[in-house]
């Protein structure tokens, strides 16, 4: 149909677009090399560092415990991916933070909605961009974990990591969806930014808090709980429930950003 | 192609307009004229879909601008009053990003695109930053984003702000070339603008549309009118009243006393029309015992018609619809008390301040 590809041909223009300005805004390469320096170095850590994975399989080894071997594999991701989820904590909220306030500084959100393109096309297309930025943000570390992975023996199985890795892309389109509607609601970029780490961060604990509360609300409010989801992908464990969350929170932000743009287009002042 | 019909707008308990209505003709620019604050803007929103109005109608190619945006977006193109841009795209980038999102088919993007950039000559800036460009660059680039899609109906909101003379006369012209294929409606606070570039103005005040009419009609309203300003020396009460009684004479009203000698006072008298009260108020003046001591006829401009227009109670002082910033292009609007420096005075002590 005509309109379908006039709506394709919508949400790709948007996503070039947003995706040029990450790759040409000099922020967005600051807060880059703060993950890769961040992300190389706790990999350091955590295979070479003191308490690290080659000393602890050293130590086993010395101790004679060879009944019970290293699962080093398994060690590994959960351990790696976990920081990386926790370092993407800090880290998306301030990608997702100039999505809508940049473009209603610049009066571009005006261009926007006076053009023939749905809100919910530029949401789209703006999140596309987005995650697709974090995603080549995610590549270079690939070449690190390739070394790991190449010297391990037995041979790593590679299924775990591509779970790992894909549940932290749902977790980022997760967090980038909401961080996103939340820069819809406000002009301020650093507003935008602690509002959506404040919101990543509830939805990381929320898992404490609900094991306080007891019976099935407590249950319920515990399966909101990014971390808990996202563990159960780094542990190797494909959790369809995990994979619906994420997906989820994303058309729950993609829907809200499309609203809020509306809502502001109908009562503006 | 453009109709609006009783158009209001309240932002809480703040009126920006009121009732507007106007009608603008396929082919034909309207210009849009108004002192800052009377309501152009948000009209301009409302029209581009942007803004919903609180009641009334707006029809832009026959569908209503809120209820049916999306067909009416496919027909404009808007520049707002800061034009959107994204700093960190080259012109080019940026002109054929706007010609994606406004649907246009891919085998006519080049030449549309080339042709926008030659229209606002910008041609050899085409790999430029637009972060890099200078204010008048970054306006021509608005104009070049809203019709780069040729759209039926154009929107532009204060079109030449931040250009130097050259590029406003450039701007003009690319306007004027524009008629005919597309319907164009431009909000200025400029006069000149109006009168060189509009078939039609609406001129706008405190959210009212006070008169919509050609430059020449609006012109002609009160150019068939003559008008003196007098100074007389003694009692104003009696002034007055002296010259009320001349049947040629339609209205008086007192100017401000500032800068004269004490007991002198200074009057705007209108003629009634297709007469010339002017040796009838100077023997009247005369015959009365009051010294005369200025006595000149002016000519009525188009920018009195907008002073007379959107000054409230047109008497006391009249300098409150000058707007502070458009000094760069166009004269102050002048006053009725100033207007006496254009034509010799016939006495020699002119207010100093009427020079600038």
């Amino acid at each position: 149909m005509n309109s379908i590809t006039t709506i394709i041909s919508n949400i790709l223009a948007i996503y070039r677009r947003e995706l040029q300005s990450y790759f040409a805004s000099p922020l967005a390469y600051g807060i880059a090399t703060i993950f890769w320096l961040l992300a190389g170095f706790l990999l350091v850590i955590l295979v070479f560092g003191p308490q690290g994975l080659l000393a602890q399989s050293a130590f086993a080894d010395q101790a004679g415990l060879q009944s019970a071997p290293l699962d080093l594999p398994y060690e590994f991701t959960q351990f790696y991916l976990g920081l990386l989820g926790s370092l993407a904590m800090f880290i998306l909220p301030a990608l997702s933070m100039g999505l809508y306030t940049e473009e209603r500084k610049q009066g571009t959100l005006e261009l926007l909605a006076t053009s023939p393109i749905t809100n919910w096309a530029v949401a789209l297309g703006k999140l596309l961009g987005v995650v697709t930025f974090f995603f080549t943000m995610v590549l270079p570390l690939l070449v690190l974990e390739a070394l790991i992975v190449g010297s391990s023996d037995p041979p790593f199985d590679l299924s775990l990591l591509f779970l790992g890795h894909g549940g932290l892309m749902l977790l980022a389109a997760g967090v980038l969806s909401l961080g996103m509607f939340i820069s819809s609601l406000t002009e301020s970029t650093v507003l935008a930014a602690i509002l959506t780490f404040a919101l990543v961060l509830v939805l990381f604990v929320i898992e404490g808090v609900a094991s306080n509360i007891p019976g099935p609300t407590g249950e319920a409010i515990s399966h909101l709980s990014l971390l808990k989801h996202y563990n159960d992908f780094t542990q190797g464990v494909f959790d369809i429930s995990g994979l619906i969350l994420f997906l989820s929170y994303t058309a729950l932000g993609l829907f809200l950003t499309a609203q809020s743009i509306e809502a502001f287009r109908f009562q503006r002042n | 192609m453009i109709e609006v019909e009783q158009l209001s707008k309240a932002y809480g308990s703040t009126v920006a307009i009121s009732d507007v209505s106007f009608k603008v003709e396929p082919g034909e620019i309207l210009g849009f004229l108004g002192p800052n604050g009377a309501g152009k803007t948000t009209t301009m929103r409302i029209l581009a879909g942007y803004l919903p109005a609180t009641s009334g109608t707006a029809r832009i190619a026959n569908h209503e601008v809120h209820s049916n945006s999306m067909a009416v977006r496919q027909n404009i193109g808007y520049l707002p009053e800061t034009p959107p841009l994204y700093p960190e795209m080259t012109v080019e980038a940026f002109l054929y990003f706007v010609a994606r999102i406004k649907g246009l088919p891919i085998g006519d993007r080049d030449r549309q695109v080339t042709s926008a950039m030659e229209r606002c000559n910008l041609s050899e800036k085409k790999n430029v930053l637009i972060r890099k460009l200078s204010k008048g660059f970054r306006q021509r680039v608005g104009i070049a984003q809203a019709i780069v899609h040729d759209p039926p109906v154009i929107i532009l909101d204060e079109p030449t702000v931040g250009l130097d003379p050259k590029q406003i006369i450039d701007v003009r012209n690319l306007i004027k070339s524009l008629a005919g294929e597309h319907t164009i409606i431009l909000s200025t606070h400029i006069l000149p603008e109006v009168s060189m570039t509009c078939d039609r103005i609406s001129i706008i005040n405190s959210g009212r549309i006070v008169a919509t009419d050609t430059p020449e009609n609006l012109t002609a309203r009160l150019a068939g009118q003559l008008g003196y300003a007098i100074e007389v020396a003694g009692n104003p009460e009696q002034a007055q009243a002296v010259l009320k009684k001349l049947n040629q004479v339609e209205s008086i009203k007192a100017l401000s006393t500032e800068g004269l000698a004490e007991n002198h006072h200074r009057f705007q008298v209108m003629a009634a029309t297709e007469q010339d009260p002017g040796s009838a108020i100077a023997w009247a003046v005369v015959n009365a015992n009051l010294g005369l001591y200025e006595l000149s006829r002016n000519r009525v401009s188009l920018e009195d018609v907008f002073i007379n227009l959107t000054t409230e109670e047109p008497a006391v002082e009249t300098s409150e619809p000058s707007s502070s910033d458009n000094d760069e292009e166009s004269p102050t609007p002048a006053t009725p008390s100033d207007a006496t420096a254009d034509t010799p005075s016939t006495e020699e002590e002119t207010p100093s301040d009427s020079d600038e």
